[in-house]
């Protein structure tokens, strides 16, 4: 248990301190790409030799960013340029962020203008992605992409070096879904606090410490009896689940987490890349793969409400809470059908409101009390 | 006692609006008709390719004209708070989104009470993220919501200022290629390519004769009013490859070139004092409050970018051409900096002393240049700006005192510009 303890703390440092983790990768002459939420292509970095981090802002009142974002930008590209004006990223070589929203489009011309010392590689996901020229455009997208890397780390990728990063990040994308898994056998000690701390420290840690530090967990975890939860299971969809204060409601509350579709968490591990000899193939065809995602167009509309309501019947979960962020237009539409979904399926519905600009968590204390009373009546 | 109060004479219209609201109703009745024989109809955005489906004769009417129609007319509000309400949309997604989609959702009632300009169910949506990105989400909902086909045409943002990468036009040119094919399908017809060469000449015909107008008010003082521009948008966004347009629009530049050898102008008889760039989408709800607000100071926003994202140039018969033009047509498909280079060469051309801008609630990306971009414009341009907040539908969202203020403020800058250059 000792052991655990000591690898949870690690955990718990990483996704409260990424500052600290980035301050020692510089000491170590490592070069860093910060990737802004999701779907960056990770492998790229990883192939030319630098180190990509996770860009998440943080629980802050921005002062400065106001100047280059309305007051109607959502609360975590809000942070996300605050710190970037105000030095935080400071040692980063560059910046990564995809177009995936009017926010980003806009975000990408606030970074120009706020912060001029990161470079910023913008670059689009194609959202036709059924379209026969879909897979094509993706490919030659990421190769202008990888071009900027190489400048600026000087190391040549080859078709064999992106393929074993390619295979490297399939390692964590199964070793996170396996750990997904084997939290659920131990919800006394994967507390949704820990649940997060171990899926946020994902994005911050190189690629080959996260496979090696969960793998170690899963192992710990598996040596210890299964324990029998006798409190409330539920699912979480959205972008975050933050602050922990949030996630201390639950615990609070007798609830476990069970199963999420954050885009911060489980989300960018469940589509794995294909198999192949190409390279760029197969990092261009897992976007194509990707399901049930708001920020992914797809034909099949009503994937996402399906995907989550299968997630909670095969983990025994009676509730989806849906942690709604403050002006991210995708969710926000996304909310009324997952919503109904819910309902339709027999389960409870919560709608989260997530604003890191503030700490206040009153409405989503009340909400949370009401359904663990409500669930708690009927067993 | 009583007050007797003045009833102010209606304005005539000129003959160029009466033939806009003729055109427009036609096609309104074409849609409904098609509807009632049980023939496609298709929701359209307003910067989808429409050469596809005006070549296959297969009507479209453009939920984000007709809400911005609605809106004008204060009719909004019952579908906005139905959207919000019982359909559960949040408050902060785009107001022509919660407009349109809670009407979708009354239209399928039967003997709903129709709110006109009246659309008729669709069997179909053509969808193009040109403009923004909640289109898709929107669109997806509204597929969602009828459980019918969208053909999409998804036109890449231009984050950088460079020309678009041939990757992109190629990504686009094959999106042409496949709806087309699939709505050989879904119409059961064959394309017919030389009736879309004839398309896509009149839709060219009709964007430069629009330009042609639109230049003509960089005139001093201007023969227009900049707000009319607003009023004949419509004909590009419904009936951009339609002659009918094409006999408006000659209209329209007889009825100015009078204006202009009269020294008359449709701005009225106050005199204009103030030349100014209007930015962003029209406050439809508040644009008769705007305009006389606007006349009050003398200022007359003689140019606005909105007007010209139907500016859409390609050769005809050049697929890859109309490719790029649909990736390019946007104000928001571009990055702020490119976008106020453009702003700054029409500040210029059309002789503007001030920029007054429309935080738009529910827009977010034509926000976000305001805000990035409003130090280039000083700097550029060298001209005031200023900011108001509004919607283009939600009626919440604007203050009539804030926006007098705003304008008061902008207008004594501009004033103690002039008084500097004498």
């Amino acid at each position: 248990m000792k052991k655990i303890e000591t690898l949870l703390d690690r955990f718990a440092f990483v996704a409260n301190k990424p500052s600290a983790v980035m301050k020692v990768y510089l000491e170590e002459g490592k070069k860093i790409v910060g990737c802004f939420p999701v779907y960056t292509p990770q492998p790229l970095i990883t192939a030319s030799g630098m180190i990509p981090m996770g860009i998440w802002g943080g629980q802050i009142t921005p002062t400065v960013a106001g100047k280059y974002n309305p007051i109607f930008t959502c609360s975590i590209m809000r942070s996300c340029l605050e710190y970037g004006m105000t030095g935080v990223y400071k040692g980063m070589s560059a910046v990564m962020m995809p177009m995936l929203c009017d926010t980003f489009r806009g975000m990408s011309s606030s970074w120009r203008a706020g912060v001029k010392e990161i470079p910023l590689i913008a670059f689009i996901h194609p959202q036709n992605r059924l379209d026969s020229g879909a897979l094509d455009f993706m490919i030659e997208e990421y190769k202008s992409v990888l071009k900027r890397l190489e400048a600026l780390s000087g190391v040549q990728v080859t078709n064999a070096s992106l393929n074993a990063a390619i295979d490297l990040y399939n390692r964590k994308n199964a070793v996170m879904q396996t750990f997904n898994e084997v939290a659920n056998d131990h919800l006394d000690i994967i507390t949704p606090t820990v649940r997060h701390h171990v899926m946020k420290s994902a994005t911050f840690l190189e690629v080959s410490e996260t496979i090696q530090l969960v793998g170690e967990l899963i192992a710990l975890l598996k040596a210890q009896p299964i324990h029998k939860w006798t409190g409330h299971k539920l699912i979480l969809t959205g972008i975050t689940a933050e602050p922990e204060a949030l996630l201390s409601l639950f615990e609070e509350n007798k609830i476990a987490v069970v199963g999420d579709d954050l885009a911060q968490e489980s989300r960018q591990y469940r589509t794995a890349y294909p198999a192949g000899e190409m390279a760029f193939e197969r990092l261009a065809s897992q976007w194509l793969n990707i399901k049930g995602c708001s920020m992914a167009y797809e034909e099949d509309s009503q994937s996402r409400g399906k995907m989550l309501v299968d997630m909670a019947k095969k983990q025994d979960a009676d509730c989806i809470a849906v942690c709604l962020m403050r002006f991210c237009d995708v969710e926000e539409y996304d909310y009324p059908y997952i919503s109904k979904a819910t309902e339709n399926a027999g389960l409870y519905s919560l709608c989260l409101e997530i604003d890191q600009s503030t700490q206040d968590n009153g409405q989503s204390r009340t909400k949370i009390q009401s359904y663990a009373e409500m669930a708690a009546s009927l067993v | 006692m009583s007050e007797v109060k003045e009833v102010k004479p209606k304005r005539e219209l000129p003959l160029s609006r009466i033939m806009v609201n003729e055109q427009t109703a036609q096609v309104y009745a074409e849609a409904w008709a098609a509807s009632e024989k049980g023939e496609p109809i298709g929701w359209s955005t307003a910067i989808f390719p429409q050469e596809l489906c005006e070549t296959f004769g297969v009507p479209l009417v453009y939920p984000e004209n007709n809400a911005a129609s609605i809106s004008a007319k204060k009719l909004g509000e019952p579908f906005i708070e139905h959207a919000e309400g019982h359909m559960r949309y949040p408050i902060n997604i785009c107001s022509y989104a919660r407009l349109n989609l809670g009407m979708a959702d009354k239209i399928i009632e039967p003997g709903w009470e129709k709110v006109e300009p009246a659309m008729p169910v669709p069997t179909f949506l053509c969808l193009a993220n040109n403009s923004c990105t909640q289109l898709m989400k929107w669109y997806e909902n509204l597929s969602r919501n009828l459980n019918i086909p969208i053909f999409f045409m998804d036109c890449l943002y231009n984050y950088d200022e460079e020309e678009p990468a041939p990757h992109k036009i190629k990504y686009l040119k094959k999106q042409l290629e496949n709806n087309i094919k699939k709505m050989e399908v879904l119409f059961n017809k064959k394309f017919d390519w030389d009736k879309f060469l004839e398309v896509q000449k009149r839709s060219q015909i009709n964007r430069k004769l629009f330009n042609e107008i639109v230049a003509l008010n960089a005139r001093k003082p201007s023969p227009m009013n900049g707000f009319d521009l607003f009023n004949y948008m419509s004909c590009l966004v419904l009936c951009r490859g339609k002659a009918s347009t094409t006999r408006i629009f000659e209209q329209l530049k007889r009825e100015i070139e009078a204006h202009i050898q009269n020294g008359t102008s449709t701005y009225g008889s106050t005199p204009e004092a103030y030349r100014v760039h209007w930015e962003g989408i029209a406050c439809w709800p508040n644009l008769g409050f705007n305009l006389k607000t606007l006349r009050k100071y003398g200022v007359n926003c003689v140019m606005n970018g909105y007007v010209t994202a139907w500016d859409v140039a390609y050769e005809p018969g050049d697929l890859e051409g109309m490719a790029k033009a649909y990736q390019c047509s946007s104000t928001n498909s571009f990055s702020t900096s490119s976008i106020m280079d453009m702003r700054t060469k029409s500040i210029e051309a059309f002789g503007c002393e001030g920029m007054l801008c429309h935080v738009n609630r529910s827009c977010k990306l034509m926000t976000f240049h305001i805000f990035v971009g409003r130090d280039m414009i000083e700097e550029k341009a060298k001209i005031p700006s200023t900011n108001f907040d509004g919607d283009q539908s939600d009626t919440r969202v604007f203050s009539e005192a804030q926006f007098e203020t705003r304008l008061q403020g902008l207008v004594e800058i501009m004033k103690a510009n002039k008084e500097a250059e004498l």
